[in-house]
């Protein structure tokens, strides 16, 4: 054989050793290596898409809706099938043309700016846009007969959240907005549309609870971020490994009752206020509303700049929880305290003081509401007649610490930790406090006026709530809660005791059953009504227990009254216990124990009465 | 006549055919599957034209294979070489300009058409007398050289590449000069050993005055320097040079053992293969991420399957200058198969190379059959020359 032979031979053995050298290395590729390449592959064409779960309704009580999830007809762009070559402004305005021709197909006003397009394709090319949310279900109708025409867009149905009673409790359930998820923003990956999430009341503070968990869907994207279009979709397996399925948001039943809830609504309709129904056996709260309020039906699907700046807008501010949010001085419904603090240190029941219709301390001179004087009076008298001076006089007796420590045992000065936020803390002053905030020290004075719920003592209507329940059960501070766990795992908390003697806390319950028997809160026990000339008694079908307050603020041309009423009923067994406060009343008994009546009627009825005549002590209107 | 045609298209070689239209029907089902994934129609049915030109292609393939090569030497070499000469000037001073470059005349690459044309022309020169003498070794020489040049203006490296090789082949073959040619080598080896060496180094500088200083040095176009760099630091520019190689990588690598199947490739589907190179110099990634690992055993088997053949043709034969087209011709697409393949998988820099009967381009796919068609004619006639 000839040397060229042999270099054939040898060329032949080159070209077998070239593909063996070939087909190792596509063996150490494709077989050894295959993980390294699909996870490049997975980074760069699969994307993932957060998918919400249905969000949870909320309840009342007795299973009422007060929150729920409606569809929203949606029409969505899915903006792939309008990519243009060349600048991205050139997509843009494709799908701005698209979205005109529709509109102007189905006589609706766009809803979708180019801005808003532009952005979507910079950030979430990969997910569709929606153009068009809420439509009526006639122009719905009409997209999805004629959808074929205009390719690109498609039908959809997401869940929009709605409020069937309107304002009934808008305070406790706030309401729902749309937002990016927090926690995402820099994960370029991780798309999602705006999801519903609560603002305010509990839609806020149960939001997690109501909205599930969010589950994950993965889709395919091209080398532009775009998601294929149909017909490349077909050709390629699904990119759905991996895919989390959501868990819909659960149900919240609350402790409301709404018929409850639509009395107190309904007496606090016209004017500024607010009121807490507890119930005193464990804090739930069967009502609580605030005055005015507002329609969460109009912050979805998203809180407008003009509906917000009404929520928000002083005098009226509709969106505040004034119930929780708001300090108000306690007026002569801080008595029953300033009588516990008394009873517990230096004070007997049956000691007396004889007001003279002006309490003289130095050279301060506090007047009481009776300019002629109660006269002599025990401490039982004093709170069914709420005395100014007398209690003036019973805190500069046992000092203003104990009173100090009274107010706080019931919780006044913190939080009641009610499972809504925004709640105030109130204020109850004291030397470091009054130093820190006025530069001043403790006076004298400033204890008789704590001492009848005025000066720098500030409280909010749930904190009175608090009282009133605290009182009605005999002393447990519970913390009031809105969500009714289920049966066994309940969730009433005694926040304390108040440390005072059962006797005390019977002494001053009595005395304001009396207070609503014979002094300045029997309008809370009984309706009177004129018809015909004809005077015609309502009395509640339960004996109560109540304290008139009416606190003076302002000076001069701004000096206004805020009146309020704490009660409990029945007497016995209380099972309810209200606070109400309407600013600018007239006075506790006359602007607020008529409303308070009419909630209490709401829930144990009332009876019409003959022969009870005004009795020889009667201070309607007046404490 | 006709019976003449018959009985020498039975004595081709049979093993060489069949693989060589497997390879044409693979090509074609993958250029549709890579055509599929844009939505220009010309170019969702480019497979059409490929089948087309196969089709031609086969005409050609038989017609040249009935033709004694020996005659068609005597009559078409000079022709045949000074045409691709003019044309290699015409493209030069005519050609479009596509991606830098003119490579294109019309609708052919005259580039294509040189390698067959220096290849029978330097079988044609092996045929005559006093090819013993080193003038004979300069004439071959400048044979290669200034069709070379020309390719190498366009610019095509890539093509000069695979020429050389072929024709050095050719000369080793016809036992010239081989210490010569062994020195050459090891000069050309020396030589591209020195420039990766150099981008190396270069690229290891922090210095950016020294690092144009080294470049300076190199006789290579800025382009060429960064698929050089590419191919020593892949990691180094993902979204740049590397771009195509690095998706060529990852398209191969998904494909695993069994393959995503005919037109499921998703990176070239979702364009992170550039739709641009898919069908032609990057077929391969396509190929290998739909018919995964096997696909691929299958393919260079294939290969195996036309080279190994010519190799035997070149083996049998009596005639020289029948071995020479025949080694030649089996150079020639053993190097465009190697370099396109290692390319694709980074074996190798980047050079725009197509792969053999695969890759969507009609000047090559009939060039490539018409030479293979030579190497049957070889077969056909030594055997002839047996029998008289």
């Amino acid at each position: 054989m000839n040397p060229s032979r042999w270099f054939i031979v040898a060329l032949g053995a080159v070209f077998v050793f070239g593909e063996l050298v070939l087909g190792i290395s596509l063996f150490r590729i494709q077989v050894l290596n295959v993980a390294e390449s699909r996870e490049s592959q997975a980074i760069q064409t699969i994307r993932r898409v957060r998918v919400p779960g249905m969000r949870g309704r909320i309840l009342d009580r007795n299973g009422r809706v007060l929150a729920e999830c409606r569809p929203s007809r949606c029409i969505q762009c899915n903006l792939e099938e309008f990519q243009r070559r060349g600048a991205a402004s050139n997509t843009v305005a494709a799908v701005d043309a698209a979205i005109d021709d529709l509109s102007r197909a189905l006589g609706i006003q766009r809803q979708t700016s180019p801005r808003e397009i532009e952005r979507h394709l910079q950030t979430a090319s990969a997910i569709p846009l929606v153009v068009w949310q809420d439509l009526d279900e006639s122009t719905f109708a009409r997209f999805c007969e004629r959808s074929h025409e205009f390719p690109g867009f498609a039908d959809h149905v997401s869940a929009e959240r709605t409020y069937p009673f309107g304002t009934l409790a808008a305070h406790v359930l706030g309401y729902t907005g749309r937002g990016d998820p927090e926690g995402f923003e820099n994960d370029p990956v991780y798309f999602s549309e705006k999801e519903m999430k609560g603002r305010d009341g509990v839609e806020s503070y149960y939001n997690r609870f109501l909205s599930g968990v969010t589950g994950e869907k993965r889709v395919r994207v091209d080398a532009r971020g775009f998601r294929p279009t149909r017909a490349r979709q077909n050709l390629m397996d699904d990119a759905g490994d991996g895919d989390v399925a959501p868990a819909n948001g659960l149900d919240l039943t609350l402790t409301l009752d709404i018929r409850i809830q639509a009395s107190l609504e309904r007496e606090l309709e016209g004017v500024t206020g607010a009121g807490v129904v507890l119930d005193p056996r464990d804090g739930a709260v069967l009502a609580l509303a605030s005055a005015p309020t507002f329609n969460p039906n109009e912050c979805v699907p998203t809180l407008t700049h003009a509906v917000y700046a009404s929520l928000t807008n002083a005098p009226a501010k509709r969106g505040q929880n004034r119930a929780i949010s708001e300090g108000y001085a306690p007026g002569s419904t801080f008595k029953p305290i300033t009588a516990l603090a008394g009873l517990a240190t230096a004070w007997m029941p049956e000691d007396e003081y004889n007001c003279q219709g002006v309490y003289r301390l130095g050279d301060l001179r506090l007047h009481c509401w009776d300019r002629y004087g109660h006269g002599s009076l025990n401490l039982s008298e004093a709170i069914e007649q709420s005395c100014n001076s007398f209690f003036c006089n019973l805190g500069t007796a046992v000092g203003s610490n104990a009173v100090i420590t009274a107010a706080r045992s019931f919780g006044l000065g913190s939080r009641t930790g009610i499972d809504i936020g925004g709640e105030y803390s109130g204020v109850v002053p004291d030397d470091e406090w009054k130093f820190r905030w006025y530069n001043e020290h403790w006076y004298p004075g400033d204890t008789c006026q704590m001492c009848i719920g005025q000066g720098m003592l500030l409280v909010t209507p749930l904190q009175m709530a608090v009282v009133a329940a605290t009182l009605a059960n005999g002393g447990r501070v519970y913390r009031p809660y809105l969500y009714a766990r289920k049966e066994g795992a309940h969730t009433a908390s005694v926040v304390r005791r108040i440390p005072y003697e059962a006797d005390a806390i019977e002494l001053v319950r009595k005395s304001m059953k009396a207070v609503v028997d014979t002094g300045t809160g029997r309008a809370i026990l009984v309706r009177t009504e004129t018809e015909d000339g004809r005077r015609r008694r309502f009395r509640l079908k339960v004996d109560c227990a109540g304290k008139t307050g009416t606190a003076e603020i302002g000076r001069g041309e701004t000096k206004r009254k805020n009146t309020w009423i704490i009660a409990f009923a029945p007497y016995e067994q209380p099972t309810v216990a209200i606070a109400m406060l309407v600013e600018r009343g007239e006075s506790g008994g006359k602007t607020v124990a008529p409303r308070v009546h009419k909630v209490l009627a709401s829930i144990f009825g009332e009876e019409e009465v003959t022969g009870i005549r005004p009795a020889a002590h009667y201070y309607e209107g007046r404490d | 006549m006709i019976a003449t045609f018959l009985s020498k298209i039975k004595r081709t070689d049979w093993v060489l055919t069949v693989c060589m239209t497997c390879l044409i029907a693979i090509g074609t089902a993958f250029i549709w599957s890579a055509g599929s994934a844009r939505q220009i129609a010309a170019i969702q049915n480019i497979w059409h034209v490929h089948a087309y030109t196969a089709a031609f292609g086969f005409i050609v393939y038989f017609a040249l294979a009935s033709i004694d090569y020996r005659k068609l030497l005597d009559f078409a070499a000079i022709p045949a070489y000074a045409g691709a000469l003019v044309l290699l000037v015409a493209v030069l001073k005519f050609g479009a300009e596509v991606y830098g470059g003119r490579r294109w005349l019309w609708f052919f690459q005259p580039s294509e058409l040189a390698k067959i044309a220096v290849i029978v022309f330097i079988a044609y020169l092996a045929g005559r007398e006093g090819r013993r003498s080193f003038k004979w070794f300069l004439a071959t020489g400048a044979a290669f050289a200034v069709p070379a040049l020309l390719i190498l203006t366009e610019p095509d490296l890539g093509t000069a590449l695979v020429l050389a090789p072929a024709v050095m082949v050719m000369l080793f073959v016809a036992r010239v000069w081989t210490k010569g040619l062994v020195a050459l080598l090891l000069v050309a080896l020396l030589a591209a050993g020195l420039v990766l060496g150099t981008v190396y180094v270069a690229e290891r500088q922090n210095d950016e005055a020294r690092k144009e200083q080294l470049y300076s040095r190199l006789p290579l176009r800025e382009h060429q320097i960064k698929r050089l760099r590419v191919f020593l630091f892949p990691e180094r520019d993902l979204r740049g040079a590397g771009y195509n190689q690095h998706q060529a990588l990852i398209s191969i690598g998904s494909g695993s053992v069994w393959g995503k199947g005919l037109r499921k490739g998703e990176l070239k589907a979702l364009g992170y293969l550039p739709q641009s190179v898919s069908m032609n110099d990057f077929i391969f990634a396509v190929v290998a991420e739909e018919s995964g690992f096997m696909g691929n055993l299958l393919l260079l088997t294939l290969y195996l399957g036309v080279l190994l053949p010519s190799l035997r043709i070149a083996f049998k034969s009596t005639d020289e200058r029948g071995r020479l087209i025949a080694t030649g011709v089996a150079t020639l697409i053993f190097c465009h198969v190697y370099i396109n393949i290692a390319m694709s998988i980074g074996l190798m820099p980047i050079t725009g190379l197509p792969l053999p009967f695969i890759s969507a381009g009609r000047t090559f796919l009939i060039v490539v059959m018409a030479s293979l068609g030579l190497v049957q004619s070889v077969a056909v006639h030594n055997e002839e020359i047996a029998e008289t």
